[in-house]
């Protein structure tokens, strides 16, 4: 196989880290697919920076029950720790030498949502982001056994409501329908049977840990995906990993985040799907195949992602050192481009691509790039850290097509960037 | 990178952007059905606003905020006298009531139920706005403007804008590309269009903020400038078959009466002068003024003088076509017949949305035999 370009390097790049700083892009030029693919998902120690101070759920129970003027203090100390929170995870972000863990991070975040709005306890969300980072390109059937008993998901999903005698469907529904086999590959028996499987899951909430009550589990027989017996949650979910779908629907996920949001290729779905269930449900597996396949390099979808808030904000600050603006700012930015980290919207988490932009959003991205490029002292940094090179490599890093706006006829670097950004194509990837 | 590098790759990119701005085309037409729909944000009490009066229970259940001076209307309701501004409406047949209005498992989260009302969806499965489902999306131009927010409430999707008013707007729209380009992908086609639907808003709205003025005059409160921003965009043509404004403050949970019969005060007059402005405008025919809030209060008032979140509560809809009167059945007030203390709702509110697809717009109704529509219009 022929030896990367370095356009491909930085398509490699855009695409799975977050930005594309020239050293990495540059440094894969030459290699092989396979090689940079490898190269670039090699696993390093994963650092993050210490979590901020959350107060555990037990001493805000305890103030909250005081009196009504606990609770509400009680009420604004989780949303000061809830934007802490943020804070943290955006600097990260910013800061990460595992990128394409972090974007993975992002990825089972909006996999399997859950939103502080309704979870309330930012430590318990602080625990579920560790979860998805550690098993982010671990192993998925890992990852899904654990993901049911996190804690927040139990809040966000009902989990914990979900007893013998009254069971709630919202986590079952959702287990089949967003997290596994998708629309379609279910009935509504199979739903039920599932909740009744996972009755006695709970939390315990002065400790903030995953609790199973016997006696709240339902160990009635039930009929779920053709097999009868008496389920455990467990049972329910190695059932659902047996069906090839399964694997398939995580694949059509991988296209719509690595590839494009056009309609997956039914052919690479099945076998992706095969490759990632051949391998256990390898995450590293399923991300190596779908990078080494001749769709994620084809001309036909590239520039064709349209980049989300954070890959504008965060990769573009990553990609070229613009001053940094202070971490709450880049959250509110983030929000106001609509990606609220720990907050997604519905459970289906962010519907992304296209719906990215809209008639409010276009405008702060159109804004946000201009403050950023405008002409000041600050922004000649960016003038001296532009890498020696000839425009036509500058334009290639930068944007993922040609231009389609005129570029400036009066030279200077600066002017040149600027004009770079604020082309429609900047905004993808 | 030097100037001969500069050059060489402008040269990349021959003739690019040369082509005529495209958002000036096609502006202009005001459409024939125009809807305005009013947000009461917070949660309106509905019970003190269309009153059930000679219900005991009623009565019972508010020892201190009842009303006792609602203005009779019909079926044993009455309205809350400070919207005495609209009875003129009432009584020429422009104003129905929708009693009950509300869907099953109802969320007293404000949050959630204002999603579930903008969504239409009560599963927290969708983000696009219920119009975007009504209304077929348009090339390069916009189905709806909000005003005085900048959430797109009910229009989210790709086919509204939103604006604290229209002179922020205009600024914020300054720095937006205003050139054509040839977008080569599916991505660049819907930026470009979003980018049309922008300019198209920004240059008609550019006329309209110098255009004419009503002589109506608005009251000098927000709510007031709201509506007459809305009616200078009507009057003058501009092309938008929705409008949304709100109002806000409904959340009394403490020390009620005052709050409520100044916000009653507020809608009340701002509507009749709106109506007056499109009377004037000859266009009261054209317009159908909604209001919806993510819900109603509890049936029982609190101890801080004020009511909790609650479930069903009435809306109403004026307008020159409106087939005036009392649509829908009021909830039971009795204990026994409530739900944790809350009205259930006889109406579901997508009835609402129905109507005015179906029966407003003459388009389909999305909902198809689930909510069909109520004969208000």
């Amino acid at each position: 196989m022929g030896r990367l370009s370095f356009s491909d390097t930085r398509h490699l790049v855009a695409r799975t880290a977050l930005g594309q700083q020239w050293g990495g892009v540059k440094a894969l030029q030459g290699k092989s697919r396979a090689e940079a693919v490898k190269i670039l998902l090699k696993s390093g120690a994963i650092k993050t920076p210490p979590a901020p101070r959350l107060t555990p759920w037990a001493i805000v129970n305890r103030m909250s029950q005081q009196s009504g003027a606990g609770k509400s203090r009680a009420r604004k100390m989780m949303m000061r720790e809830g934007d802490k929170l943020k804070s943290w995870w955006m600097l990260h972000l910013l800061h990460t030498d595992t990128p394409v863990n972090e974007h993975m991070t992002l990825f089972w975040h909006n996999h399997f949502t859950s939103s502080l709005e309704k979870v309330m306890q930012p430590k318990l969300m602080y625990l579920q982001n560790k979860l998805l980072r550690e098993n982010a390109m671990g192993n998925f059937r890992n990852l899904l056994h654990k993901a049911a008993r996190d804690p927040a998901m139990l809040i966000y999903l009902d989990g914990s409501m979900n007893v013998k005698g009254s069971p709630n469907e919202n986590f079952a529904r959702e287990l089949l329908e967003l997290f596994t086999l998708g629309r379609g590959h279910y009935n509504e028996t199979d739903i039920k049977a599932a909740a009744i499987a996972f009755t006695g899951w709970g939390v315990d909430r002065n400790r903030g840990t995953y609790v199973y009550d016997a006696s709240k589990h339902d160990n009635r027989r039930v009929t779920f995906m053709g097999r009868t017996g008496s389920f455990t949650g467990d049972q329910i979910i190695d059932i659902i990993l047996e069906k090839p779908r399964t694997a398939e629907n995580i694949a059509e996920k991988f296209w719509k985040e690595f590839i494009s949001d056009s309609r997956p290729d039914p052919r690479a779905i099945r076998n992706w799907g095969s490759a990632f269930r051949k391998s256990n449900y390898n995450i590293k597996t399923l991300l190596s195949t779908v990078l080494n396949s001749n769709e994620f390099w084809s001309s036909k979808y590239r520039g064709t992602l349209t980049k989300s808030p954070v890959d504008l904000v965060v990769g573009t600050l990553r990609t070229l050192p613009f001053p940094k603006l202070p971490d709450t700012e880049l959250v509110h930015i983030s929000q106001l481009l609509g990606q609220d980290l720990f907050d997604p919207p519905t459970v289906k988490g962010w519907a992304g691509g296209h719906a990215w932009i809209d008639t409010q959003t276009l405008l702060v991205r159109t804004s946000l790039l201009n403050k950023l490029t405008r002409h000041s002292g600050a922004s000649a940094k960016v003038q001296s850290y532009l890498p020696r090179t000839n425009g036509a490599e500058i334009v290639k890093w930068l944007l993922p097509l040609a231009p389609v706006l005129p570029l400036p006829t009066t030279p200077g670097k600066r002017r040149m960037v600027r004009a770079l950004m604020l082309d429609p194509v900047f905004q993808l990837k | 990178m030097n100037r001969r590098d500069f050059l060489q790759y402008t040269s990349l990119m021959p003739l690019v952007g040369m082509m005529p701005e495209a958002f000036a085309a096609g502006v202009g037409h005001r459409p024939d059905q125009i809807v305005l729909m009013v947000e009461l944000k917070g949660g309106n009490d509905g019970l003190n606003t269309l009153i059930p009066f000679r219900d005991d229970h009623y009565h019972r259940a508010r020892p201190t905020l009842r009303v006792k001076n609602g203005i009779p209307l019909k079926d044993n309701m009455g309205m809350n006298p400070y919207l005495k501004q609209l009875l003129p409406l009432w009584k020429e047949g422009n104003m129905a009531w929708v009693q009950g209005v509300g869907y099953t498992n109802p969320s007293r989260s404000h949050f959630h139920s204002i999603d579930v009302w903008e969504t239409a969806s009560t599963r927290n499965d969708e983000i696009r706005g219920w119009l975007s489902r009504v209304l077929p999306p348009r090339h390069n131009r916009v189905n709806g403007i909000v005003l005085g927010d900048n959430n797109l409430g009910p229009m989210a999707g790709d086919s509204a804008v939103a604006m604290e008013d229209p002179k922020t707007f205009l600024r914020q729209t300054k720095y937006l590309n205003k050139k054509h380009y040839r977008a080569s992908n599916p991505s660049l086609a819907h930026m470009l269009n979003v980018q049309n639907q922008i300019n198209t808003a920004a240059n008609q709205l550019g006329r309209v903020y110098n255009g004419r003025r009503s002589p109506v005059r608005f009251p000098n409160s927000r709510f007031g400038r709201k509506l007459g921003l809305v009616t200078q965009m009507i009057i003058n043509g501009m092309d938008t078959p929705v409008y949304k404004v709100s109002l806000e403050g409904f959340d009394t949970h403490a020390g009620q009466v005052d709050q409520h019969n100044n916000l009653m005060n507020h809608l009340g007059g701002g509507l009749k002068a709106f109506s007056d402005a499109m009377k004037k405008a000859n266009l009261w025919n054209n317009v159908v003024v909604v209001t919806y809030s993510e819900f109603g209060r509890r049936v029982a008032q609190n101890s801080s003088g004020g009511t909790d979140h609650g479930a069903a509560a009435p809306h109403f809809v004026l307008g020159g076509r409106v087939h005036g009167g009392m649509y829908g059945k009021q909830p039971s007030l009795d204990p026994s017949k409530l739900h944790d203390g809350d009205l259930i709702h006889t109406v579901d509110f997508r009835e609402v949305y129905a109507t005015l697809a179906q029966r407003w717009w003459r388009r389909p109704n999305p909902w198809g035999n689930a909510h069909k529509p109520i004969p208000f219009v």
